[in-house]
């Protein structure tokens, strides 16, 4: 019997049990839908995670101080000897860009200086500031470095624009470089200079979002004045949007200053810089990570430092993103299992009730192949029509789900992986319902009702 | 085997297991049908009339003894050629019909042709004549439910001569019918042989079976010619 003839008597069965077939199929449905579902998801995801990342350099790596620890006691001339060599260091920098001024520090709780009243001061109460000098430091002792910058954020009340009160907003300490380092575009004016910073100039540059809020528009912003805990800065820039950040300040959120500026006006010494610097070759990131480590030790032999690479962060995020859709696809699975199992239960069903025209079939003729063949087929299509309309069930759930902040993107990869899923799984959960079909005795079927 | 044999048995022997007990249904027969025949197989219900009959049509298997169609050796054949057999060489037509009740009249009587790997189209074509000389031209999109028995049972004979065979086999043919029904089925019957069909029918009933050519009484699984 011709396949195409087959397929005629499928048609056939299937119109005439119409609402069973509905029935039969329901599990695919769902399981279909579910594929659909969780591989928009995945996409969704993957697509969150390159946006997150997308100001990110791959070879950039942050380096932070830990925050204070209790319980240890230790004391002593490391310390001390680092509060000198940072004294010393202070003093030996007299180059006027620095901005430098914010020299590298570390201060007790109590405000005394270690070398004068350090001896009571332990390490759990320390405080260590990276500085400029450190990153200085870095770029000189640590080759394969191709940038580095470094900044801060303190948290200060604004206002100006169309702020009535005062609103507390992350301002950012950053050199002039942050914003190349950073991938950031302007969308009006120009970044924070060296100058700015040198001359410890009261300019700020405002995130998109910031901007917005501050003064309804970015172009209002520009060249208008903003008062950062009671002095006005003048708004030399407007960022474009960047998006949401999985890592670093939220530029549309921030307000960026000169990070001289910051520490002379705002914040004093008391910040935690983070330094941020780019490997030029981002296969050596963990030999640079050792080597930053050696050359901190030497200044801050008692402290530890979080040496944060953004490859690392990218690959954690999409390996949780991987494990999440992997978890998605088990359970997509398990649906169609039971489904499958549903396909065949009814198969056998089918095949009880159909015994006798299996019977006239092996009569007339019919082979076991033919037998076989048909059941296969009318699993396979009952699982194709349960896949069509699983689909089309994950296209009406998907603006629902988006709709609760899940963030999805359908594929017609995803809706013929989870058509491939059906086929398969009518064909194996179909076979054996199938071949028991085919096995019965024309005898036996024909006198069986 | 004479080159005249269509049906050449001999010595078949066949039984079932009846719980622990084994039921001896047909004994030592030896049967015999010429090409052209029209011959009937009387006996009473339990005699071993189906069972012959499922073995003649190749449907089920002999215990032990020889059966030959057409001189085909069928106690040696393979299931795949006797389903090959069942389509070319025998038209079957059951007291209960056995359509399929999902088709309608013209595809359950072209539904042999396919089996053979005839296209739709080519199959209808070549049905139209039985068709039309069983008065079923009106009929074909009806499905079975919606016929008479004596329409069904025409349906039935329609499907097993479409494939033109050399052996049409008949279980009580007239069984489920009324009187007029199954006198108009026996008529179409005696035509058909006139027309030079084999036909072999099975019945209990001494009225029908004398419509046929020769007939052979089965009694107790012994067949007295």
């Amino acid at each position: 019997m011709r396949f195409t003839q087959i397929l005629d008597l499928v048609r056939i069965n299937l119109i005439q049990n119409k609402f069973k077939v509905l029935l039969t199929s329901i599990g695919i449905i769902v399981g279909a839908a579910t594929i659909v579902c969780v591989i928009a998801i995945g996409r969704g995801g993957q697509a969150d995670v390159a946006e997150q990342f997308r100001n990110l350099n791959a070879g950039a790596m942050d380096i932070s101080c830990e925050q204070p620890q209790k319980g240890s006691s230790s004391r002593g001339a490391n310390a001390a000897g680092a509060s000198v060599r940072s004294a010393s260091n202070t003093a030996k920098k007299t180059d006027p860009s620095a901005s430098k001024q914010s020299g590298r520090s570390e201060k007790n709780v109590s405000g005394y200086p270690a070398e004068l009243g350090g001896n009571t001061q332990t390490k759990s109460t320390r405080r260590i500031t990276l500085s400029v000098d450190d990153m200085d430091d870095i770029t000189s002792a640590v080759a394969g470095l191709s940038e580095a910058t470094i900044t801060y954020t303190t948290k200060q009340n604004i206002y100006g624009g169309n702020i009535e009160d005062t609103e507390s907003y992350t301002v950012a300490g950053t050199l002039s470089d942050y914003a190349r380092l950073s991938n950031l575009s302007m969308l009006f004016g120009d970044y924070l200079s060296d100058a700015d910073n040198e001359n410890k100039q009261k300019v700020c540059v405002l995130g998109y979002s910031a901007a917005k809020k501050i003064f309804g528009s970015a172009d209002q912003a520009y060249d208008s004045l903003v008062y950062i805990a009671d002095r006005p800065y003048t708004v030399g820039g407007v960022l474009a949007q960047q998006g949401t950040v999985e890592s670093g300040i939220s530029a549309d959120e921030a307000i960026f200053i000169p990070y001289a500026t910051g520490i002379k006006y705002l914040t004093g010494s008391n910040i935690s810089p983070t330094i941020t610097i780019i490997a030029s070759d981002v296969d050596n990131i963990s030999s640079i990570i050792d080597n930053v480590k050696a050359v901190l030790a030497q200044s801050y032999p008692d402290a530890e430092f979080t040496i944060s690479d953004a490859g690392s962060k990218m690959e954690a995020a999409n390996k949780s993103n991987r494990t999440l859709t992997l978890m998605l696809i088990a359970m997509a699975c398990i649906v169609f299992i039971i489904g499958g199992i549903g396909i065949m239960n009814v198969l056998f069903v089918s095949v009880k009730e159909r015994t006798e025209e299996i019977g006239i079939l092996k009569a007339i003729g019919g082979s076991k192949k033919v037998i076989l063949l048909e059941f296969i087929m009318e699993a396979c299509c009952i699982s194709l029509i349960g896949g069509l309309l699983g689909v089309l069930l994950s296209f009406a759930v998907t603006p629902v789900l988006t709709g609760f902040g899940l963030r999805m993107e359908l594929s017609v990869t995803g809706a013929l992986i989870a058509l491939g899923f059906c086929i398969v799984t009518g064909t194996v959960f179909g076979f054996y319902p199938a071949w028991k079909a085919s096995r019965l005795v024309p005898v036996e079927a024909l006198s069986s009702e | 085997m004479s080159a005249q044999h269509m049906i050449c048995m001999h010595n078949v022997c066949k039984s079932y297991k009846m719980g622990s007990e084994q039921l001896r249904v047909l004994k030592n027969v030896d049967f015999t049908v010429n090409k052209g025949e029209f011959t009937a197989i009387l006996g009473p219900s339990g005699s071993g009339k189906s069972t012959l009959m499922n073995i003649i049509g190749c449907m089920d298997n002999l215990d032990s003894g020889s059966y030959e169609l057409n001189g085909i050796p069928i106690h040696r054949t393979k299931e795949k050629e006797l389903a090959r057999i069942r389509n070319h060489e025998i038209g079957f037509i059951f007291q209960n019909y056995h359509l399929i009740p999902t088709y309608n009249v013209m595809q359950n009587i072209i539904m042999p042709l396919l089996m053979r790997g005839q296209d739709r189209k080519t199959a209808e074509r070549n049905c139209r004549e039985i068709i039309s000389m069983l008065g079923l031209s009106d009929r074909l999109a009806h499905k079975p439910s919606e016929l008479s028995g004596g329409q069904r049972q025409r349906v039935a004979i329609a499907r097993a001569l479409c494939s033109k065979p050399s052996l049409l086999l008949a279980d009580e043919p007239t069984g489920a019918l009324d009187q007029s029904s199954g006198a108009e089925v026996l008529a179409l019957f005696k035509k058909l042989h006139e027309m030079g069909n084999t036909i072999v029918m099975i019945t209990h009933d001494m009225n029908v079976a004398k419509w046929a050519h020769r007939t052979v009484d089965l009694i107790d699984g012994e067949l007295i010619q």
